[in-house]
């Protein structure tokens, strides 16, 4: 097995840091801080890892666009071919790359981010591709990005839960697998804040204090000699419930004006706007989805509908994690959990398509402006520097410093992070 | 009716004679289920002890009957000497309208998710299960009923309800036939062969879409009414994504014979499908799916329902997930399966009897405590991820935790505070319907607590934890007049402390935790407070949320 390949260790991260330190916090995300050093090696035990990432800040924001984004007209446009369908491709504030004129607040700032234009996933299913997204391996039991993200780089001491996903929809995922409960997500409904965050009215601080603690009394006598994965499950939540009580005024209040004049009245842009919240108040993962992108039928007015709301609300983000001088430690990914079938139905529309199609990432060192592969002049095949899920989910953790070489360390088994049959995009990487 | 459990007893009663029985009698399926169980190598160092009297009288009530016992059936049972008093217990509960109840909520969640009514109300479903179960109707019969029901007629709407409100969507009863009654959730197989799934084959799904593809949803222009209707003609043809192959199929028992149309008779309809009328064919293919669906030569519908009561009464099932039964995906035990799915084959589809014969099993008596300073040889220390290991839970040699389902949680907590016997107090009767406010409080916990259909996965969620920490309806069950809390009130320490025990945990409380409540009481200036806080703590303790 590969190991310490490239040079995005943990240390060279901090040392980076440092060096940037006094220079201002703007200039940290122009993509000029692509310093060349030697590293030190990676430590390989993923614990000892942990410790340094924890320090070292670093953040998940992750956007999904659930149904499968169209690569044609989004990151990928093919105007004037057989399939490339009606939208024209615009210039981009990088030099020479260009994207749908669906995108054109996005398209001024793909300076911060680049582009994987050649991903097979080669799965056409909705879960299974979405699963191969999150978990980067096709199949099999395996913790989500958010689930790892939280387990290696949220502190102990962390203020919110590890991995938050705000979604109105669906049931809650079963994301954490063997990392235990405490790194499972927390779903949030939409910016509504979770229910009963108040204690009950004849009831204070330290009285609530001290039923808590005879609840773990009795929980602890009943763990002696019994299996322990599903008590801890139990415990986790308790904790994760008193995380938001102690912050709850993360959800008093809501948007303000100004913001919302900024990133819009929509549900997608109140959810951006708790999730920059959330990211500044200690959360080490949070996933926003936005939902319809499913487009059988009339995919370009979906696409125009869609893409419209998630444009202007997405840059405005990126603005702001920029202006705040998070973006250095913020990786932001926009996924899918594939694209669409270059061959336009009869109803308008695009099928599910793994085969060929594009993501987006950016932040936290990873090299801005690029574009990672092509297909080709139809949009049909990856051309250059295949890739799949796998490959992807190598890249997100690296970012961000972790070893997905290493081995999530479990009583009796070690399971390699990233799949071992894959590796990341090292070019991403500085 | 035939009651078997009439029979069992007797046969339960003259154990003895039983055991002195010709060597080629064959054992009660219990003792076979035991018998494979305990067979395994390592099995005899790890096995934990039988659960002690309390722990199995609060199993089999929350597994059989839905809810905790109150203290008056747990004092009742400790002190009583008779050898035969669990499988009187057993007995007992399954003959008792709890058991009809309880069974309903785990058919609903089998069968509709806890969907509430679209075209069949909620509450006439509910009373069509219970009165199913009451009545020990035999699965085969109830999935007969449920697959070919049209809804036209009264009598038969409840059970046409799984069509229904389903909406008759194609693709979702195709996808929930392989599931819930299959065992097999064929969605990839939608538009390929699965791809790592060697038994799951597109012909498998397109095969049951054939025998539904005829049948539609009709509203009556007069009463507004939906039921279901059924053209004559009709074919499944699919195509693969991967290989552009089309191909087409008659319906179809996965790997059964694909079923041919009978030669088409002069006259197609009973009832001609025209406008504003409901087609009746002569041949109908939705008869054809309850039928073949039920028939003996369909394994694969009994060993999805032998797994699933197994994984009810066990906590996992001998194939998991319940709804990927496959070769690749074997289970933990082959043999005990195949000998469930033989028993109810020859028992006709009789669910109270196989409950009855899961629950006399030793596997399903056996303690959730691990014994104390055992060895394990067979694995190392680090092995061990708490003190029962993985190995144990696969062996069944350490009983399993099970969480209390939404309804058992909120029954469960009902009667520990003693709300029920406030909202209760006239029910008794087998056919008086659940009271609502009762009912109100159960769907409040279904949706907190609830996941989609039956599974033995266990998530919880800090919106979970935030209802039983700082929810009115908790807190108000604690403050409830004449409840659990105001009765401990007005005890003495030792007395408070046994009454809260039996009363929630179901037990009495061992020395240690009698004098730890006592401290805590007397550690405290305000003692209504602290024994609200104390009944608060049992009831979200681990031992009230799992059933162990």
């Amino acid at each position: 097995m590969r190991r310490n390949q490239g040079c995005n260790s943990v240390e060279h991260l901090l040392a980076r840091r440092q060096f940037f330190a006094g220079t201002g916090a703007a200039a940290l995300a122009t993509g000029l801080s692509q310093t060349a050093q030697a590293a030190p090696p990676v430590p390989t035990d993923p614990l000892m890892q942990s410790d340094l990432l924890k320090k070292s800040g670093k953040r998940i924001l992750q956007i999904f666009l659930q149904g499968g984004v169209s690569q044609l007209e989004s990151w990928d446009p093919k105007p004037g071919t057989k399939f490339g369908g009606p939208f024209r491709a615009i210039p981009t504030s990088v030099p020479g790359m260009h994207i749908s004129e669906l995108l054109p607040h996005t398209a001024q700032r793909m300076h911060h981010l680049s582009i994987v234009r050649s991903i097979n996933s080669k799965i056409n299913d909705h879960r299974k591709g979405m699963l191969y997204m999150e978990k980067g391996r096709p199949t099999g039991d395996f913790p989500y990005l958010g689930s790892v993200a939280s387990k290696y780089l949220a502190g102990s001491d962390a203020a919110l839960p590890g991995y938050i996903h705000i979604s109105t929809r669906g049931l809650n995922d079963s994301t954490a697998s063997f990392l235990g409960a405490q790194h499972a997500e927390l779903k949030l409904q939409g910016v509504q804040p979770p229910s009963n965050l108040e204690l009950p009215k004849d009831l204070d601080e330290e009285l609530d204090a001290q039923r808590e603690s005879l609840r773990r009394q009795f929980d602890a006598q009943f763990s002696r000699r019994r299996s322990n994965a599903q008590l801890d499950n139990y415990d986790a939540a308790f904790q994760q419930a008193a995380l938001l009580m102690a912050r709850k005024k993360i959800f008093e209040g809501g948007a303000s004006e100004k913001d919302l004049a900024r990133y819009g009245t929509h549900d997608f842009a109140r959810y951006c706007l708790l999730a920059r919240t959330l990211l500044e108040n200690g959360a080490t993962c949070v996933k926003v989805t936005h939902h319809g992108y499913d487009s059988h039928a009339e995919n370009f007015n979906f696409h125009l509908e869609q893409l419209g709301e998630f444009d202007k609300t997405f840059a405005m983000l990126m603005d702001d994690l920029h202006d705040r001088g998070m973006l250095d430690d913020t990786l932001v990914l926009v996924c899918s959990e594939f694209g669409r079938t270059p061959k336009i139905n009869t109803k308008y529309g695009r099928d599910h398509w793994g085969t060929a199609w594009s993501t987006v990432l950016g932040g936290c060192g990873v090299q801005p402006g690029a574009i990672i592969g092509s297909t080709n002049a139809e949009g049909t095949e990856v051309a250059d520097r295949e890739v799949d899920s796998g490959h992807l989910f190598h890249t997100y953790l690296r970012a961000v410093g972790l070893d997905t070489f290493a081995d999530h360390d479990l009583p009796g088994r070690s399971i390699p992070i990233g799949d071992p049959a894959a590796e990341e995009i090292g070019e991403l990487l500085s | 009716m035939f009651h078997y459990h009439t029979l069992w007893t007797l046969i339960a009663v003259s154990f003895s004679a039983v055991l002195s029985a010709p060597l080629n009698a064959t054992p009660p399926l219990h003792e076979q289920i035991d018998a494979l169980i305990e067979v395994q190598p390592g099995f005899d160092a790890s096995a934990a002890d039988p659960a002690d009297d309390a722990m199995f009288l609060r199993r089999v009530y929350l597994d059989l009957g839905g809810c905790i016992p109150n203290a008056t059936e747990v004092r009742a049972f400790l002190s009583d000497p008779s050898p035969e008093k669990r499988t009187q217990t057993i007995d007992a509960l399954l003959a008792s309208p709890q058991h009809a109840t309880r069974m309903q909520y785990v058919l609903d969640e089998l069968l509709m998710e806890r969907r509430s009514g679209k075209h069949v109300a909620a509450d006439e479903w509910r009373t069509f299960l219970r009165q199913s179960v009451l009545e020990n109707k035999p699965w085969d019969a109830l999935v007969r009923e449920l697959l070919s029901a049209d809804g036209s007629q009264p009598e038969t709407r409840p059970a046409a309800k799984f069509l229904l409100d389903r909406e008759l969507q194609r693709d979702e009863v195709t996808r929930d036939l392989g599931r819930i009654f299959l065992g097999r959730d064929l969605q990839c197989a939608q538009c390929h062969d699965h791809p790592t799934v060697d038994d799951y084959l597109q012909r498998h799904y397109f095969g049951l879409t054939a025998f539904i593809t005829r049948s539609y949803l009709f509203k009556d222009p007069k009463t507004g009414v939906t039921s279901i209707g059924e053209k004559a003609k009709g074919d499944v043809k699919f195509t693969s994504v991967f290989t552009s192959e089309t191909a087409g199929t008659a319906p179809r028992m996965l790997n059964l014979p694909p079923l041919a149309d009978p030669p088409a008779e002069k006259e197609l309809y009973k009832v001609k499908l025209e406008k504003n009328v409901r087609g009746v064919p002569v041949y109908s293919r939705r008869e054809q799916l309850a039928i073949a669906m039920t028939d003996d030569a369909n394994q694969a519908f009994r060993e999805n329902i032998a797994n699933r009561m197994w994984a009810l009464m066990m906590g996992r099932g001998l194939v998991e997930p319940l709804d990927m039964m496959h070769a690749q995906n074997p289970a933990t035990h082959p043999q005990v399966l195949e000998l469930l799915a033989d028993s109810l084959l020859q028992h006709d589809y009789d669910l109270r009897d196989l409950l009855r014969e899961l629950a006399l099993t030793r596997t399903y008596q056996r303690s959730s405590q691990a014994v104390e300073n055992r060895t394990i040889e067979s694995q190392s220390l680090e092995d061990r991820t708490g003190d029962v290991t993985a190995e144990d839970d696969h062996h069944y040699s350490v009983g399993r935790l099970k969480p209390l389902s939404p309804e058992q949680l909120a029954w469960s907590m009902m009667q520990a505070t003693g709300v029920i016997d406030v909202e209760l107090a006239e029910t008794d009767s087998d056919a008086t319907p659940i009271d609502d406010a009762v009912q109100k409080h159960i769907e409040t916990f279904a949706k907190v607590f609830g996941a989609a259909g039956q599974s033995t996965q266990f998530d919880a969620a800090a919106d979970q934890a935030l209802f039983l920490r700082n929810g009115n309806l908790i807190h108000s069950w604690l403050t409830v007049k004449n409840g659990l809390v105001a009765s401990l009130q007005k005890l003495d320490d030792p007395q408070l402390a046994e009454e809260l025990y039996l009363r929630v945990f179901s037990r009495m409380p061992n020395e240690q935790e009698s004098s730890r409540v006592a401290d805590f009481l007397n550690s405290s200036s305000d003692r209504p407070r602290a024994i609200q806080q104390l009944t608060w703590a049992s009831l979200v303790s681990t031992e009230f949320r799992f059933n162990h």
